[in-house]
C-alpha cells in the first residue's frame, strides 16, 4: 500500500519537473556556458576560457556592481525604517482602515513600472508638478533633482516599498497580542517590550522583506536609467549592454553568474544567520 | 573585427543544436515545419512598421496573420537571427550597412527579384536612384532589400538656447567647450555614440583607428559623459529640451526631434554640422533604412508581397507617420505620396532643410574597431 501510494507522486510529477528543467535549468545552464565562450562570439561549442572573467576583473565592472549593491542595501535600509511603522499600523493600529490603506499600497502595482517612474519624471522636471508649482504659486526657483543620484534611491524605496511592507506586515501581525501585554504586566517598558518582544517574534516577516527587496533591488534597472539619467551604471546594465550594443553575449554571460553569485552568497549567508524554519517555529 | 566575423561565420554551424533547442521551440509554436505559409507573415523591425496603421490593411487585404516586433537597435535584431530566429522572421528591417556588410556575407538574408524591385527606385527621391549601393550586395550585381525611412542623425538643439546657426558652425565643438559642461544630454544609443565621440574627438568614425586616436576617443568619452547631465531614450530627452533641463543632445535628428515637433515644439531641430572629420570634410551622419528577406528555410511567400505594399504612396505616408517617430521616406519623390504630407507634417520632418542636411552627411557605416572603442565608451559611462 506504502509503496503503490508513493509511485504515483513522481510519475505525475514528472511534467513539473521536465518544465523546470528546460524553463529554468536550461537557461541558467546555457548562460554559464556562455560564460566561458571566447568574446564576442555566438556558439556555446567551442574551447572553454576564463577571459571573460579575467576581463571583468581586469576591468571596470566592479564600479557597478558595486553601486547595484550599495544602492540595494540603502534601498532596504530605507524601506526597513519606512515600513516598520507602517507595517505595525498595518497589523495594530488602523483597525477597519487597514484593508483600505493595505489597498491603497497594492493598487500601483497594477501599474507598470516604468509608467510609475514616467510620473515621478513628471513631477521632478523643471517647470514640472513640484518645481512648476513652487515657481508659479510661490516664486521660489530652486534647481531640477531629476537625473542625480539621490533621485534613484527615491525611485527604488518606491518601487520596491510594497515587497517590504507585506512580509513585515505579515510578521507584525504574527507576534501574538498576550506576549506583548504579558511583558508589560511584568514591568518591561514599551521600548522593551518592542526590542525584546516584538521585534525578535516579526524577524521571519522581517528577514523575507529584506531579502526580497533586496533581490530586486540588486536587479533594478529602470529607476538609473528613468529617474537617474544614468548618472550611475547598475550592473544590470552593463549586462544589458553587453548582450545588446556590445555584442559580447560571452561577457555579459560571466557578468550575470557573477551577480548570481554574489547575491547568493549573501543570501546564503543571511538565511544561515537568520535560520527562518527556526524562527517560523518549525523545529 | 575580422576575428569577429570569422567566429560569426561559424555561428550558423555551431549553434544549430541550440537554435533547434531554444528559438526553434518558438518557431514552432508558430508554424509547423514546411507548412504553408502564405497565411503569417513575422516581421522583426524598427517602431513604425509594427504599428496597426501600417499593417491592418495588409492584413485585411491578405487575410494573413501578421506579427511585428520592434526594437530599438540593430546589433539586438541582427543577433536575433544569429541566435536561431532565422527561422521565425520573414522580414527585417534596420539601417543601411547591415544588409550589405553583415547579414549578406553571413547568409541571413536572401536577394530579392531585382527586376522586380529596382523599378520602384525610379519613383523614389533622386539620392536613390538605381541601382541604390545600399539596397545591393558589394559587387553591385545581387538586390538585398528596399529602402523607405531615413534621415540625417547627429544631434538636435533647444534653438531658444543655441541658435541653429550657431549649432551648425560649431558642430561637435559643442561638446567640447568647458562652459556646456552640464547642459546637454546623450541620447541612450550606444552605436551611434560612438560615431559621435569620433566625430568629437576630431576623427572619421568609419576607419580603423591609430592607437593615439583611441586613446584620444577614450579621453573625450569621458569628458563627454561626464558632462552629462542625462542620458536616456529619445522621449527623456525630448522633454529634457523641452523642459529646459538642457539645451541639446547628441544623437539626434529628424527622427528623434520629429515627436516634439509634431507635438508643436518646433524650437526643437534636428541640426547637421556645415563640416566635420569626415569624408569630404562632412560633419553629419544619415541613415537609410533597409528591410530585407530573412533566409528564412521557410520563408512566407507575403514578404516580398509586404514590400511592394508598403511602396504604395498612401502606405509609405502613413510608415512615415506611424506612431512612434516621424521621419522622410524615400517615395516622397513620387509626386502622389508627397501631396500627401501636410504642411506641419513636413515641418515636423524638417522637409526644409533635409537635402541640404543629407548632402553635408556620409552615410551611416560599420565601424571597423567599433568593439574596441564600444569597451572604452562603456568604461567611460560606467566610470562618469
Amino acid at each position: 500500500m506504502a509503496a503503490g501510494s508513493r509511485a504515483p507522486g513522481p510519475r505525475f510529477a514528472l511534467p513539473v519537473l521536465g518544465l523546470l528543467l528546460v524553463g529554468f535549468a536550461a537557461p541558467l545552464l546555457a548562460v554559464i556556458g556562455y560564460s566561458f565562450m571566447p568574446e564576442r562570439t555566438f556558439g556555446l561549442w567551442q574551447e572553454p576560457t576564463l577571459d571573460n572573467y579575467a576581463s571583468v576583473f581586469s576591468g571596470t565592472s566592479y564600479i557597478s556592481f558595486l553601486w547595484s549593491l550599495a544602492l540595494a542595501s540603502a534601498t532596504v535600509t530605507v524601506l526597513a525604517l519606512v515600513c516598520y511603522p507602517i507595517a505595525y499600523g498595518l497589523a495594530r493600529v488602523f483597525g477597519r482602515w487597514s484593508p483600505l490603506i493595505t489597498l491603497l499600497f497594492t493598487i500601483p502595482l497594477f501599474v507598470s513600472e516604468n509608467v510609475r517612474l514616467y510620473g515621478w519624471v513628471l513631477f521632478f522636471i523643471k517647470g514640472g508638478v513640484l518645481l512648476g508649482t513652487l515657481k508659479s504659486v510661490f516664486g521660489i526657483e530652486i534647481e531640477s533633482w531629476l537625473f542625480t543620484r539621490g533621485i534613484i534611491l527615491l525611485g527604488m524605496v518606491y518601487v520596491y516599498l510594497p515587497f517590504m511592507l507585506f512580509p513585515m506586515t505579515l510578521g507584525v501581525a504574527m507576534v501574538p497580542h498576550e506576549t506583548s501585554e504579558a511583558a508589560a504586566d511584568l514591568g518591561a517598558s514599551r521600548w522593551q517590550v518592542f526590542r525584546e518582544v516584538e521585534l525578535p517574534l516579526s524577524m521571519p516577516g522581517i528577514v523575507i522583506g529584506f531579502l526580497l527587496t533586496f533581490v530586486l533591488a540588486v536587479g533594478a534597472i529602470v529607476e538609473a536609467k528613468v529617474l537617474g539619467g544614468q548618472q550611475i551604471i547598475p550592473i544590470t546594465h552593463d549586462i544589458e549592454i553587453a548582450f545588446t550594443y556590445a555584442q559580447n553575449w560571452p561577457l555579459g554571460a560571466a557578468l550575470a553568474v557573477l551577480l548570481m553569485v554574489v547575491v547568493g552568497v549573501l543570501v546564503i549567508g543571511v538565511l544561515r544567520r537568520f535560520d527562518l524554519d527556526a524562527v517560523l517555529g518549525r523545529r | 573585427m575580422s576575428k569577429l566575423y570569422s567566429s560569426r561565420r561559424g555561428f550558423m554551424a555551431q549553434s544549430a543544436v541550440w537554435a533547434a533547442a531554444f528559438a526553434g521551440v518558438g518557431a514552432s509554436g508558430i508554424r509547423s515545419a514546411r507548412a504553408d505559409r502564405s497565411g503569417e507573415l513575422n516581421i522583426l523591425c524598427w517602431e513604425g512598421y509594427n504599428s496597426a496603421q501600417v499593417l491592418d490593411p495588409f492584413r485585411s487585404s491578405t487575410g494573413a496573420t501578421v506579427k511585428a516586433e520592434s526594437l530599438t537597435n540593430d546589433p539586438t535584431m541582427i543577433n536575433r537571427l544569429r541566435a536561431g530566429e532565422i527561422n521565425v522572421w520573414d522580414l527585417i528591417n534596420v539601417n543601411n550597412p547591415w544588409a550589405r556588410r553583415v547579414m549578406w556575407p553571413e547568409g541571413l538574408i536572401r536577394a530579392i527579384d531585382r527586376a522586380t524591385f529596382e523599378p520602384y527606385f525610379n519613383s523614389m527621391l533622386p539620392a536613390f536612384k538605381p541601382p541604390y549601393k545600399w539596397a545591393m550586395d558589394d559587387a553591385g550585381e545581387v538586390m538585398l532589400g528596399m529602402c523607405q525611412r531615413f534621415g540625417p542623425y547627429s544631434f538636435v538643439v533647444n534653438t531658444d538656447k543655441v541658435s541653429r546657426e550657431a549649432a551648425e558652425d560649431q558642430g561637435w565643438n559643442l561638446w567640447n567647450d568647458p562652459a556646456n559642461e552640464g547642459k546637454y544630454g546623450v541620447l541612450e544609443s550606444d552605436d551611434w555614440n560612438v560615431f559621435n565621440i569620433c566625430c568629437i574627438a576630431g576623427f572619421d568614425p568609419f576607419k580603423v583607428h591609430s592607437d593615439d586616436e583611441v586613446a584620444a576617443f577614450g579621453e573625450t568619452a569621458k569628458h563627454v559623459f561626464k558632462g552629462a547631465k542625462v542620458v536616456g531614450d529619445i522621449a527623456t530627452m525630448n522633454q529634457a529640451l523641452v523642459s529646459g533641463e538642457i539645451d541639446f543632445h547628441m544623437t539626434g535628428g529628424t527622427y528623434s526631434a520629429s515627436p516634439a515637433r509634431a507635438d508643436g515644439a518646433t524650437n526643437i531641430r534636428g541640426v547637421t554640422p556645415k563640416s566635420g572629420p569626415m569624408e569630404g570634410g562632412k560633419g553629419g551622419i544619415s541613415w537609410i533604412e533597409v528591410t530585407s528577406v530573412v533566409n528564412n528555410p521557410d520563408v512566407s511567400p507575403r514578404a516580398e508581397e509586404f514590400l511592394k505594399y508598403v511602396q504604395d504612396a498612401e502606405v509609405a505616408h502613413t510608415v512615415a507617420f506611424a506612431e512612434g517617430t516621424f521621419n522622410p521616406v524615400a517615395q516622397m519623390g513620387n509626386p502622389a505620396c508627397f501631396g500627401l504630407f501636410t504642411a506641419e507634417e513636413l515641418d515636423a520632418i524638417q522637409w526644409d532643410s533635409l537635402e541640404e542636411e543629407m548632402a553635408r552627411s556620409v552615410e551611416y557605416d560599420i565601424v571597423p574597431d567599433y568593439d574596441k572603442l564600444l569597451d572604452l565608451m562603456t568604461a567611460a559611462k560606467r566610470e562618469a
